[in-house]
């Protein structure tokens, strides 16, 4: 029997602890406990054997941290040794043991590396870290893999895409929680049983961190949400420091009390973790294996989730932000063309400040590529951004990529009744996991009636069935088509919603704003047409969050519908706001100089609004914008304006400029930059502060400044410098581990692009050491950056 | 919730003993309230033997380091406390989105999360203290790899000896950069005579020219 076939059948048991026993048995802290599989080999026989003999069907190898990290391979023992000596111990154990059948679990804990965009270790470079483990595993015969104590729910992803490209074997996954059921990383229960569901692993739970005790309140959501068999492997208790040696105080005893109660509420697969003994399983087995699994009841919950939230898709309608997409604006595709990710980012926050419960994202334009900017922006925006994203593309290659990267279960538009692409896409659904959107239409087009709509959703369920794809996790696109060239189009759309949600039980989605295309003051269509839509079952509006119309209608309807308790989101949004909209108070009588020196961003751009309409762009920069800015500057010099201040000057002055280039653009102008810059933090230093503050004062000062982010390794400098003909580079770097990477640039930089000058900064360096290194000049702070690029560049 | 001084945060700014408008204060209040929410404190410590041997050589029985600062400092200890803290990673995640979109609040929030996690240091050490002084122990001033001579290479060494990524989620770069960004790695030194009056942090600092000295 395999132990696929096993599960459900009768509970499955785990071994314990393997670190904290060898510990006791001398394991010096530090010491990396895998290198016993090799040196004190009859240690982990026997303590294999040990859990063998207490009744534990699933042995965990010894192979916690064995990754390339760890055992790099130029000095001391090999990876491979050490993995098939783990795998040959475990054999051995089971051989001179015998009796019933037992499981070897490849144990793969996480790499002890935290993943970009806060760590450094690539998600790529995680996976094959995985991958070389798995094949090692697999060519020495494990049953399955256990991937355990994830923190990270990308790092858990990396884990299981790594297993899924190298083998079949089952593959279970436990997560560490904290007492208040989260994950380091910030994930909950339910947004982490949605990404492990979603990529088909074979059984999910907990382990380590907590006791049985503190762990029971996270089983019983976990059971909640879980249509997949549950796992529970506690520590015996809260670790406790006693004359410097960590102790754990659960007995055998306590410990099984709580596991029967945890089996009967019906988790599947029980086990320990840290501190747990032979003596804690033993007990466990003998109390428990009578008890009969709890059925698993399959949970027909839509929920798509971020690495830090679930959004679950059901009875309270959810809002899906349509801004990032560069359709019919021209700002957002000049963004696009310039990678000006700020404007991205920038959208995505005020979608989410406003209301959006998921954000969609859609960043296709013919001239760019579209597939690694896809990437691009799903990553910049999970490192600002919680909200679970909606990756909008037709570019399967791109949605792929995206799927791949996006930390969480995401959502995706999207596929539609064409064999073609429900070929395309169906497959990318249920390898990476994802809730995805079905368009109501096929190769005959936009079907005109309900019944024809309902007919190719019919066929994009069994499709998707035929997949391994559940109806759970289709949203059906009911199609809003314009009245103004169709008036009946809109009751088409609504008879399709309100059959998917009778006699499907489905759920649906919706660009809402379509329905009115071409038609005058279009909020007013939309909004109520929302409402009715929503009345109809609509799950998801593809809204405008920024719409206050559309916002309205959403909060009302949730209010008259019973879905806001005591009209509570309803009147925190509305109880403050005055009925009209009056004119904001004035704040006294500022200059725009003023607004500036002072920092108050909102002022500064009214205050524009106002001037542009009497003066000309260049006057005001040069009477009012230029000399606040340097007003603010040589205070900071002097010591009487602080960085806070002298920042939101500049961010004041960046609005103001905001203003002055829109209206110069609308009347053809162009604005005249005076150089190009490149800005960069070093390879090897993730924090890019110290670089974005020094950004927006180059900015304010009119250069066009090429960033490029943090962690950059010198040729991507070197060659953005030869391919834009910069003449100043600056670099950024934090601390003396990172210096030698920049002076690398500088190196690389002088022999293939001499002419450039290099400024340098960071909180370890002084002038002796950037000139030591080869820099043409040390800015101690901001100010002294922007100095310099007056001299060099004017 | 772990509090947070408003001095210490300007002092970060580098403001000195200067005063800050109302709207750099508001600021500051607005930026402790979000990191109070998202810091997920932890931290952990773990005693070792201590041996000071001839020309600054030091071994903790775990790992050994060799720096005339740290000598100094754990003078006359028998025993050290090898401690670790970390606010958690979502502290990152809040300054990492003001760093991108909003660089003054970004700058404040930085602050007040360097101000966060020293308080919160301080906590940490303040319990260790009170249960090593019940065993007769006085402790030191804490002391981190970067300080003085004790090389930044140490922060390998005390991660991996209290298994900071698998207990707390602190983690190192290759560059050694701990992520998340706001954590502390040190060494506290244990003796059986308390030492009334030694100069903390800052003030034992030997670089005088430093713009955020106290």
């Amino acid at each position: 029997m395999t132990i696929r076939e096993k599960l459900g059948k009768e509970l499955v048991f785990f071994d314990g602890g393997t670190g904290t026993i060898l510990q006791e048995q001398g394991l010096g802290a530090g010491e990396l406990p895998e290198i016993w599989n090799i040196e004190h080999r009859e240690a982990i026989v026997s303590l294999h054997k040990n859990y063998l003999l207490a009744g534990a069907d699933i042995l965990k190898t010894n192979t916690f941290g064995a990754n390339r990290l760890k055992f790099p391979g130029n000095e001391g023992y090999r990876l491979t040794e050490i993995v098939t000596a783990a795998i040959q111990n475990a054999k051995q154990a089971i051989n001179e043991v015998g009796g019933k059948q037992r499981y070897i679990a490849l144990d793969i804990g996480p790499t002890g590396k935290l993943l970009k965009p806060m760590g450094d270790l690539d998600f790529e470079d995680a996976c094959n870290l995985f991958k070389e483990v798995v094949q090692i595993g697999v060519a020495c015969g494990v049953d399955l893999i256990l991937i355990e104590t994830m923190s990270d729910s990308y790092e858990a992803k990396a884990a299981i895409l790594a297993v899924k490209e190298t083998c079949d074997l089952p593959v279970f996954v436990t997560t560490i929680y904290g007492e208040n059921g989260k994950l380091l990383t910030g994930g909950d229960t339910e947004s982490t049983v949605a990404l492990l569901e979603g990529l088909g692993v074979d059984a999910l739970g907990i382990n380590c961190g907590l006791g049985p005790v503190q762990m029971k309140g996270i089983c019983e959501q976990l059971l909640q949400y879980a249509s997949i068999p549950v796992i529970v492997n506690p520590n015996a208790g809260l670790p406790r420091s006693e004359n410097g040696k960590t102790v754990f105080d659960v007995t055998p005893e306590q410990f099984t009390d709580t596991m029967e109660e945890i089996a009967k509420m019906g988790a599947w697969v029980l086990g320990g973790c840290c501190g747990t003994t032979p003596e804690h399983i033993q007990m466990l087995v003998e109390r428990c294996s009578s008890i009969a699994p709890v059925p698993i009841v399959p949970k027909e919950r839509t929920v798509v989730s971020s690495y830090a939230q679930a959004v679950v898709i059901g009875k309270s309608p959810v809002i899906i932000g349509e801004r990032i997409n560069p359709t019919g604006k021209s700002k957002f595709k000049q963004a696009l063309r310039e990678h000006n990710l700020e404007y991205i980012l920038n959208e995505g926050l005020t979608q989410q400040e406003k209301g959006a419960h998921i954000l969609d994202v859609n960043v296709g334009l013919p001239e760019i590529d579209e597939v690694s900017m896809m990437e691009k922006v799903i990553k910049e925006l999970q490192s600002i951004l919680d909200l679970p994203l909606q990756i909008d593309t037709s570019n399967f290659e791109a949605m792929e990529r995206a799927m791949r990267v996006y930390n969480g279960k995401p959502m995706i538009n999207s596929v539609n009744g064409k064999q073609e692409v429900m070929e395309a896409v169906f497959p990318l659904v249920k390898k990476y996991g994802g809730v995805v959107v079905g368009l109501a239409l096929d190769e005959n087009g936009i079907p005109e009636t309900a019944q024809g709509r309902i007919e190719v959703a019919e066929k994009i369920y069994r499709t998707a069935k035929s997949y391994g794809i559940e109806s759970k996790d289709i949203v059906i696109d009911a199609l809003a088509m314009t009245i103004s060239s169709d008036s009946g189009s809109a009751l088409v759309t609504l008879e399709t919603l309100r059959r998917i949600r009778d006699e499907y039980h489905g759920k649906t989605i919706l660009g809402v704003s379509n329905i009115s295309f071409g038609l005058p003051q279009r909020e007013i269509v939309n909004s109520t047409f929302y409402t009715m839509a929503m009345q109809n079952g609509l799950n998801c509006g593809i809204i405008n969050p920024n719409s206050e119309a559309m916002m309205r209608s959403y909060y009302a309807f949730k209010a008259l519908s019973n879905l806001d308790e005591q009209c509570g989101d309803y009147i925190a949004h509305y109880a403050n706001q005055v009925s009209n909209v009056s004119a904001p108070a004035k704040q006294s009588d500022l200059t725009l100089a003023q607004a500036i020196e002072k920092g108050l961003k909102e002022r500064a751009s009214e205050l524009t609004a106002e001037l542009i309409q009497t003066k000309e762009a260049l006057d005001i920069i040069n009477e009012q914008l230029i000399p606040a800015l340097d007003q603010v500057g040589k205070g900071f010099e002097k010591g009487t304006v602080f960085l806070p201040q002298l920042l939101m000057s500049a961010e004041a002055a960046k609005a103001a400029f905001e203003v002055i280039k829109t209206q110069m653009e609308r009347s053809g102008q162009v604005q005249e930059k005076k150089g190009k810059i490149i800005l960069a933090t070093v390879k090897g230093d993730i924090h890019d502060i110290g670089k974005n503050i020094v950004k927006v004062l180059l900015e304010n000062y009119s250069y066009e400044v090429y960033d490029l982010g943090k962690d950059v390794p010198p040729e991507k400098i070197v060659e953005t410098a030869i391919k834009e003909n910069i003449k100043l580079v600056g670099l950024s770097a934090l601390m003396t581990t990172t210096v030698v990477n920049m002076e690398a640039t500088i190196e690389l930089l002088r022999k293939e692009k001499p002419d450039t000058k290099i400024v340098v900064g960071g909180a370890v360096l002084t002038p002796e050491y950037a000139k030591s290194i080869g820099a043409d000049c040390y800015a101690k702070d901001a100010m002294a950056t922007v100095h310099y690029a007056q001299e060099i560049l004017g | 919730m772990i509090s947070v001084d408003k001095k210490e945060v300007l002092r970060y700014l580098g403001y000195g003993r200067s005063e800050a408008d109302i709207q750099v204060m508001r600021s500051i209040e607005s930026a402790i309230e979000k990191l109070q929410h998202a810091a997920q404190p932890r931290w952990l410590y773990d005693v070792f033997p201590l041996q000071l041997g001839s020309e600054n050589q030091i071994d903790f029985f775990c790992f050994k380091a060799h720096s005339k600062h740290l000598s100094k400092n754990l003078k006359g200890c028998e025993k050290v406390v090898i401690f670790a803290a970390t606010l958690g990673i979502q502290v990152d995640l809040l300054i990492e989105r003001y760093v991108k979109l909003q660089i003054s609040q970004g700058v404040i929030m930085q602050a007040v999360a360097a101000a966060m996690i020293e308080q919160f240091c301080d906590e940490c050490q303040e319990e260790i203290r009170q249960k090593m002084e019940l065993e007769g122990w006085y402790l030191r001033p804490r002391f981190s790899p970067g300080y003085g001579d004790f090389s930044l290479n140490h922060q390998t060494e005390i991660i991996s000896v209290l298994q900071c990524p698998k207990k707390i989620g602190l983690t190192l770069t290759d560059s050694l950069l701990m992520a998340p960004a706001k954590s502390v790695t040190a060494v506290i030194g244990l003796s059986r005579t308390q030492q009334p009056c030694h100069r903390h942090g800052c003030e034992a600092c030997e670089k005088k020219d430093c713009a955020f000295r106290r």
